[in-house]
């Protein structure tokens, strides 16, 4: 192999790295967007939900799924029972703590309750956190899969010396990812569910003029973000060692790629996960890894300074 | 059909409404004028439920509001088109009105009152895609009304509903409200500002000052009122 085709494959394979991490990126980032972008609650622990979702996942898959279904699907079956069980607990936490840092309450409030949002998502967090911590003990675990230890290998069409690597279960998390997303903006676009969210968020006060119950609206996207960023979690366990930390990488990740894809947008975080995805996995062929987040703040300033609606983000007031 | 007897209400401790009562009978037109901060928006959010009462009644076809949660009256037929119109702007012209259509009654005649909606506004046909919050001022209130009527109401309040609007613009939804309630013989209450229309075609009206009703009577008796005529009509 040539020198310049060693550099092609290299770049491939980064990308491909990359669109696989993307979507699955993209989906936890479509999470932490129905509850900040759309909700505009800002959700410090959104990490920790995660990691709990990635935990009941492995929980299901160690104590049933993988005796029943076996080792393929095993994890699979686990991350979708997860969900549900993700959506009560975000429903309860909001039910119990969030509804009184959120809506009517602190409308008046100096950043509309933002300070005491903050505060106790940070305390939550810590909470999540230290308990796994005391439960589970650091260790790192996996739900494993055959498929994580096993690739397909493609040829580019121009160039059968060149070998790009899709890690199975990386490359099925990402199929899933991108299958789960589609199902959230059809929802969330053409259901009466989804509609009466985007209003509720829009203008609260003339919702409750429609009959639509904001308090509740509120509740039901809270929980939904946190399921969903838990089967992200859960997709991700198959293919990712994590310990009861690992919210902390992610959060952050989170944010970024909701402003990055544009706030109050559903479907921009999806494609701003996928952008720090990309950046995340190219950024490994010049930066060494530990550098490798960095890369994405340097994007991340960028388009705030540059385009602060957002990459993907529109604008829909009049000027 | 509506009974407001003794209300008071406001923000803070100190009510904006004193002994404010209002009634509405079903298939009446019924107009509430007064002055800038007279309480008629705070009225009408105790109505609805945005703000609470402090002591008073509030009946709906003899069915108590104060047990009825704010989210739930709109369900019993009750249609608030607010002040400023509120349009959900991030939504299009069709979600607006199918968020208008949120109760039962709505759900059932969508079809009869999406047709109706457009045919007093066409404007809303041709934008049927666009974000509600790139109309102007004038289509965003009839997207507002279409919205209101979307929902099948028994009772359709209308909160200043020409307020900001170039003149021309007023007098076209002034003239398709009493085209609606013409056709339709909807029972209506509107809060205005232009108190010569607002008392024309009023079978009753009110006058709120500094949150009391200071005046009432159907509209012989108010525009005949040296106050009313000197204040608002400006003879
Ligand atoms: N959200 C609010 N908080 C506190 N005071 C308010 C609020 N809205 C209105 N007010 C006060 O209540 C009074 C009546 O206002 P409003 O009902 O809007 O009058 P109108 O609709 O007749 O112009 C005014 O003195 C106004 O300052
Ligand atoms: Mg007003």
């Amino acid at each position: 192999m040539t020198e310049f085709q060693i550099l092609t494959e290299s770049i491939l394979n980064a990308l491909v790295a990359g669109l696989l991490m993307g979507a699955i990126y993209g989906l936890m980032c479509v999470g932490l967007a129905m509850i900040f972008g759309i909700m505009k609650v800002i959700n410090f622990a959104q990490g920790d939900f995660m990691m709990m979702g990635m935990f009941v996942a492995l929980f299901f898959f160690s104590t049933f799924t993988q005796q029943l279904v076996g080792d393929f699907v095993g994890p699979y079956i686990a991350v979708t029972l997860a969900a549900p069980i993700m959506f009560a607990v975000g429903y309860l936490v909001h039910m119990a703590l969030i509804s009184r840092v959120t809506g009517s309450r602190t409308a008046k409030l100096d950043g509309e309750g933002h300070y005491a949002q903050l505060i106790l998502t940070l305390g939550l967090s810590l909470i999540l956190q230290n308990g796994a911590m005391m439960l589970l003990g650091p260790y790192m675990v996996t739900i494993a899969t055959p498929l994580s230890s096993s690739a397909w290998m493609i040829t580019p069409i121009w160039d059968d010396m060149l070998l790009i690597f899709i890690n199975k279960a990386r490359g099925v998390a990402a199929v899933i990812s991108v299958l789960v997303i589609i199902a959230i903006g059809l929802m969330i676009t053409r259901s009466r569910l989804g509609k009466s969210l985007r209003a509720a968020a829009d203008n609260p006060e003339a919702s409750t003029y429609m009959g639509i119950d904001v308090n509740n609206a509120h509740r039901i996207a809270f929980a939904l973000g946190i399921a969903i960023t838990a089967v992200a979690g859960g997709l991700l366990a198959t293919n990712y060692p994590f310990q009861p930390f690992v919210g902390l990488e992610f959060v952050i990740i989170m944010y970024a790629g909701v402003v990055l894809g544009g706030i109050g947008s559903i479907i921009g975080p999806f494609w701003g996960g996928m952008t720090i995805g990309i950046i995340q996995q190219m950024s490994t062929l010049v930066l060494p890894f530990q550098l490798q987040n960095s890369a994405i703040f340097v994007l991340f300033l960028l388009v705030v300074i540059l385009r602060p609606q957002g990459l993907f983000g529109r604008v829909s007031e009049r000027t | 059909m509506l009974k407001v007897e003794n209300l008071y209400a406001g923000y803070t401790d100190v009510p904006v409404l004193h002994d404010v009562s209002v009634s509405v009978e079903a298939g009446q037109f019924v107009s509430i004028v007064g002055p800038n901060g007279a309480g008629k928006s705070t009225l009408f959010k105790t109505i609805s439920g945005t703000v609470a009462p402090m002591s008073g009644v509030i009946s709906f076809e003899g069915i108590d509001l104060r047990t009825v949660t704010p989210p739930k009256r709109p369900h019993l037929g009750i249609a608030h088109v607010p002040e400023g119109r509120q349009v959900f702007p991030s939504l299009t012209v069709m979600e607006n009105l199918e968020m208008g259509a949120f109760t039962e009654a709505g759900q059932k005649n969508w079809q009869t009152n999406i047709g109706q909606i457009f045919e007093w506004f066409p404007r809303l046909d041709e934008r049927r895609q666009q974000l509600a919050g790139t109309l102007s001022g004038g289509e965003q209130q009839m997207l507002a009304i279409g919205r209101g009527l979307a929902s099948s109401p028994k009772l359709l309040m209308l909160d200043e509903p020409s307020m900001g609007l170039a003149p021309a613009v007023a007098d076209f939804i002034f003239d398709k409200l009493i085209e609606i309630r013409r056709e339709t013989g909807l029972t209506i209450l509107l809060v205005e500002q232009r108190v010569a229309e607002a008392l024309e075609f009023a079978d009753h009206g009110y006058v709120l000052e500094t949150g009391r009703v200071v005046l009432e009577g159907d509209h012989g008796t108010l525009n005949a009122d040296d106050r009313v005529r000197q204040a608002y009509l400006g003879m």
